[in-house]
């Protein structure tokens, strides 16, 4: 009986579904190339991959309430391409304040965002990609036909290689993305605004029946989408050493995967940190795996279609097998 | 019945603004009834110090001939973004455009016509197919190009060893031209019998993808001694992520000076000893003077033809490779950590 | 007269927003007509014949707007049809350059774009918990990563036997073929979208897809041919975009899918279902096209006119919303 509820628990949980996908990805991807398990790299993919981890967080509350944002990447190439320009020109000379400009940035264009959508009533998918139009084109107004390189970056690009706030072990990016979970996992599991979030998105009459203010709450998922997005241009133009105004073009999709992959609800109210989590890491380890396991540069994309396809097939699945199995229960 | 009735009127009125509206018929140009010229450029996308920089230098040598420059960045690195800026460019009446093409094909229908408005055409950087242009400005030949690189490497590596390429996207028309060349000098020398070129990895011009394939590179040959990076977005992902893991393995390729600056240098805790390009400021001049001389007369883009081209001295034109004539700007222009200093505020 | 169109099953009872509907078209066409002064007035060569000639790549564009339009009236979307139109592209130019004939060159176009679609609708119809966001931008990376398979180096294929699709490219006076199929196209998709019982049911799955679904509708059903016209348009646009291209490559067709929800959208489409007209869509569409013509002409920054086009797709659903808003309040307020 004991080993039965375990064995159910595993199978019944979309988390752990999706840790054990995650697991035999690696092994395969190990068996092929043993390089591939080696601390090394598991750090280079959380640092390549950082922008769509800590965005799919930003992702994730937006989800939750039932809205889309595909504007971010537009709104991290603004952040970053300004930051960019203001090093290149010696305007700023400080990191700390680089990222208080990307994150000030971000945040004003998520509240613009925010506004929109909740107090003018715009389609979120819509009113985001209007932004994503205008948030990019301004990047290359920002930009003026120029990249902000290695050269022109300074010390700030230092902050991507260095590992001061991680007590010499953990690199600085690796470290905010953790900080930015945990930050997260506490906010939506025990504030009431995370409490909030998910109200909205389950059923929006009745939060606004029951007291909560459904605008604020939507105003407020898409600064913080802002604000991450901002913070993700920093860390982009930091960890490339470069600024430019096409920066992560159409990765919106793939941070919007990331959180579909790990089981997050497009309908809203459905979705945890740890699944937007395990839905970027499964395509981050994907992105890394595809060249290391020796399979043609050509065919790449495709594979990686069909994995996201594969991948939220199987989700729904397991989602009907454990309807039934709940409704069998029921019967019994 | 009300409804048919008003679907039928808007769509009736929408015809007749449309003609009303649009005048009804051609009325020439303002730009071309007076004496200025105009050239225009069509350049591969926005947002690209390279591009810029071409722009600049054909603006100044049309500007300095006493000419208008028209300067077109279409709104993607697409062909299909192209062919609206040609069209447009069309109805503008310019005398002559001169294009960094996305796709040596797909601007065949596009450039056919403007050629049928009598618009004279060249191709600069990245050509377009015999049939559209009657010139190639040309930054250096295939040939030379690949012989530098594959000198390069020859020379890093010691005269044998791994090494790999990191291109840009699998479809890069000079990309693959370049390699394609770089493979065939190999084979075709004993010298170059000791390098094994192990892999040619494509980052898509992104820097993220540059950064995951060159990772993976060093990953899979533990005893790569030479990566070879000829796209300016690669090597720069590249040399980042030799110089932050403090690799043996070293660079080369081509890239911009301006972006390159903090790699370039002989000892060990710089990953690219040094690289190559070409002017895009001097390409850029080049090509307006090429515009010029064809609109003028001076050139019809035949073989053998020689035209003085302002103040860069005389240039002939010669059979390119796919058949048609090119003019060759020049061998390509090797950046060490003795100039690099002088040309990273150039561009 | 509301309630016997059926036009708007949601807003039978409020005769304003109806009002607001019909005006929407009626304030599109007066914006087309104010675009084109402003063109004419910005730019010199702004004439018939210029924006006639300019205008067979934006015309590719329209066809997919229609099937778009009914699926976003029932509240769905579909991201994949730029792929659609790369690989429909791609597969034709192989068949031509495999020396076929002309037909088979169509049908081959045609059919891989209907067989996109279909792949569309089924994983739409059988996994109906999940967002067609998600599923088309599954779709979207397969379609186009097969095309750069097919392609393989190189990444473009070009047309070694023009003639067919010069042909299909010909024009009457200053009219492309295009033109008239556009036009066809455009009346066929509103009819059935206005008059007949398939575009009743598409505002009823819209409004309230349990509802419709109770109610008798086959809403699998209705989804499936949706997605697989969108594939087959997409396939028609293909044809007519190779034969500007006289070839194809991988990103061809990149972005087709934004303008095409964008015209719709700016047309008074609503993404969340059940709400908009096609003719507003038709209209918006020769709007944007004329605008992007006419600021080209004048050499515009692209990316400034991306922005004015971001600018006007929020305005055009933020406008509508801020009237009723204050219709609304000043109707409270004639009721204190």
């Amino acid at each position: 009986m004991e080993k039965k509820s375990i064995w159910k628990k595993i199978t019944g949980s979309r988390e752990a579904s999706l840790v054990i996908v995650l697991v035999l990805l690696c092994i395969l991807v190990t068996i092929k190339n043993p390089a591939f398990l080696t601390v090394q790299n598991f750090m280079e993919i959380l640092k390549n991959n950082a922008v769509i981890m800590i965005m799919a967080l930003g992702m994730l509350c937006v989800l939750l309430t039932g809205g889309i944002d595909i504007s971010i990447t537009s709104t991290l190439a603004l952040a970053g391409m300004t930051v960019g320009m203001l090093y290149k020109y010696n305007v700023i000379e400080s990191t700390l304040l680089g990222f208080v400009i990307a994150i000030a940035i971000g945040t004003l264009c998520g509240l613009i965002i925010g506004l929109i959508i909740a107090k003018g009533k715009v389609i979120p998918i819509i009113a985001t990609m209007g932004f994503m139009y205008i948030y990019r084109g301004l990047a290359y107004l920002v930009a003026q036909d120029q990249w902000a390189g290695a050269d022109a970056l300074g010390r700030f690009k230092d902050f991507a290689l260095e590992s001061y706030l991680g007590f010499g072990v953990l690199n600085n990016v690796i470290v905010i993305t953790i900080l930015c979970y945990i930050v997260f996992f506490i906010l939506m599991k025990w504030t009431k605004f995370g409490r909030n979030i998910y109200a909205v998105g389950s059923n929006e009459e009745a939060a606004q029946i029951s007291g909560i203010n459904v605008s604020n709450v939507k105003i407020a998922v898409y600064t913080i989408m802002g604000a991450l997005a901002g913070l993700c241009g920093a860390l982009a133009t930091s960890i490339y050493a470069s600024a430019q105004p096409n920066m992560q073009t159409s990765k919106e999709m793939d941070v919007i995967a990331a959180c579909v992959i790990g089981g997050v609800s497009m309908k809203g109210g459905r979705g945890s940190v740890i699944c937007a989590l395990l839905g970027a890491l499964v395509l981050s380890v994907i992105g890394k795996a595809l060249p290391l396991v020796g399979i043609d540069a050509i065919a790449q994309n495709t594979i990686k279609g069909v994995i996201i396809i594969v991948v939220i097939v199987l989700n729904v699945l397991t989602q009907r097998m454990m309807d039934k199995a709940n409704l069998a229960k029921r019967e019994i | 019945m009300k409804k048919k009735l008003l679907g039928l009127l808007l769509t009736a009125a929408m015809a007749a603004t449309l003609l009303a509206g649009c005048g009804g018929g051609d009325t020439p140009a303002s730009g071309s009834s007076t004496g200025a010229k105009t050239y225009a450029l069509v350049t591969k996308s926005a947002g690209n110090p390279f591009n810029e920089k071409e722009a600049e230098g054909f603006k100044q040598a049309v500007e300095a001939m006493g000419g208008t420059p028209v300067i077109q960045h279409p709104e993607a690195a697409t062909a299909d973004a192209q062919i609206t800026v040609i069209q447009s460019l069309i109805s503008q009446k310019v005398d002559s455009i001169c294009i960094a093409a996305n796709d040596e094909n797909a601007l065949q229908a596009a450039l056919e016509e403007a050629k049928a408005a009598g618009i004279k055409i060249c191709s600069v950087d990245s050509t377009v197919n015999t049939a559209s242009r009657q010139v190639h400005v040309n930054q250096a030949g295939v040939n030379e190009i690949g012989q530098c690189l594959v000198d390069a490497v020859y020379d890093l590596t010691g005269g044998e060893g791994q090494w790999a390429i990191v291109s840009a996207t699998s479809q890069a028309a000079n990309q693959n031209a370049w390699i394609e060349s770089m493979k065939e000098i190999i084979a075709s020398d004993s010298k170059y019998a000791n390098l094994e070129l192990v892999e040619v990895a494509y980052g898509d011009d992104e820097p993220q993808k540059s950064t995951d394939v060159t990772q993976a590179l060093l990953t899979n040959y533990p005893d790569l001694k030479v990566i070879c990076a000829p796209t300016t977005v690669g090597i720069a992902a590249a040399a980042k992520v030799l110089q932050d893991q403090g690799s043996s393995v070293k660079l080369t390729g081509l890239g911009l000076p301006s972006e390159m600056a903090e790699y370039i240098g002989d000892d060990d805790a710089h990953s690219c000893p040094y690289m190559f390009l070409w002017n895009p400021i001097d390409l850029g001049r080049l090509g307006a003077y090429t515009s010029i001389a064809l609109v003028n007369g001076d050139a019809t883009g035949a073989a053998g033809e020689k035209f003085t081209a302002g103040d860069m001295g005389e240039y002939e034109i010669v059979t390119a490779g796919d058949g048609g004539t090119e003019i060759i700007l020049g061998a390509p222009f090797k950046f060490d950590p003795s100039n690099i200093e002088e040309w990273k505020s150039v561009y | 007269m509301a309630g016997k169109s059926g036009r708007t099953l949601a807003a039978v009872p409020e005769r304003s927003l109806k009002k607001m509907l019909v005006s929407w078209e009626g304030m599109l066409f007066l914006l087309f007509i104010a675009v084109n002064i402003f063109c004419k007035c910005i730019s010199p060569v702004y004439t018939f014949t210029n924006v006639l000639r300019e205008m067979p790549k934006y015309l590719t564009e329209i066809f997919l707007l229609f099937p778009m339009a009914y699926i976003l009236l029932m509240g769905e979307i579909d991201i994949s049809v730029g792929s659609i139109v790369c690989l429909s592209a791609t597969m034709s130019c192989i068949v031509s350059n495999a020396g076929m004939p002309f037909p088979i060159v169509l049908l081959a176009g045609l059919m891989t774009g209907t067989v996109c679609g279909m792949v569309n609708g089924l994983l739409t119809v059988k996994f109906r918990e999940l967002p067609t966001m998600i599923i088309t931008l599954g779709t979207q990376i397969i379609f186009r990563g097969i095309a750069e398979i097919v392609l393989g180096s190189g990444g473009t294929i070009s047309l070694t036997n023009m003639d067919g699709f010069r042909k299909i490219a010909g024009k009457i006076g200053p009219f492309p073929y295009l033109f008239f199929l556009v036009i066809l196209c455009a009346v066929i998709f509103t009819v059935i979208a206005d008059k007949k019982v398939f575009g009743r049911r598409l505002y009823a799955i819209g409004s309230n897809e349990r509802t419709a679904f109770y109610s008798g509708i086959k809403v699998n059903r209705m989804l499936f041919t949706s997605y697989t016209v969108l594939g087959l348009l997409a396939g028609l646009s293909a044809i007519f975009l190779t034969s500007a291209t006289y070839g194809a490559n991988t990103t061809t067709g990149k972005g087709f899918e934004m303008d095409a929800i964008a015209m719709a959208v700016f047309g008074g489409i609503s993404t969340a279902g059940g709400k908009g007209k096609l003719l507003g869509g038709v209209i918006s569409a020769f709007v944007i096209i004329c605008l992007r013509v006419g600021l080209g002409q004048i050499n515009m920054n692209p990316q400034v006119i991306l922005i004015i086009l971001g600018a006007l797709l929020i305005l055009a659903v933020l406008l509508p919303n801020i009237t009723q808003h204050i219709n609304q309040k000043r109707k409270k307020a004639s009721k204190a």
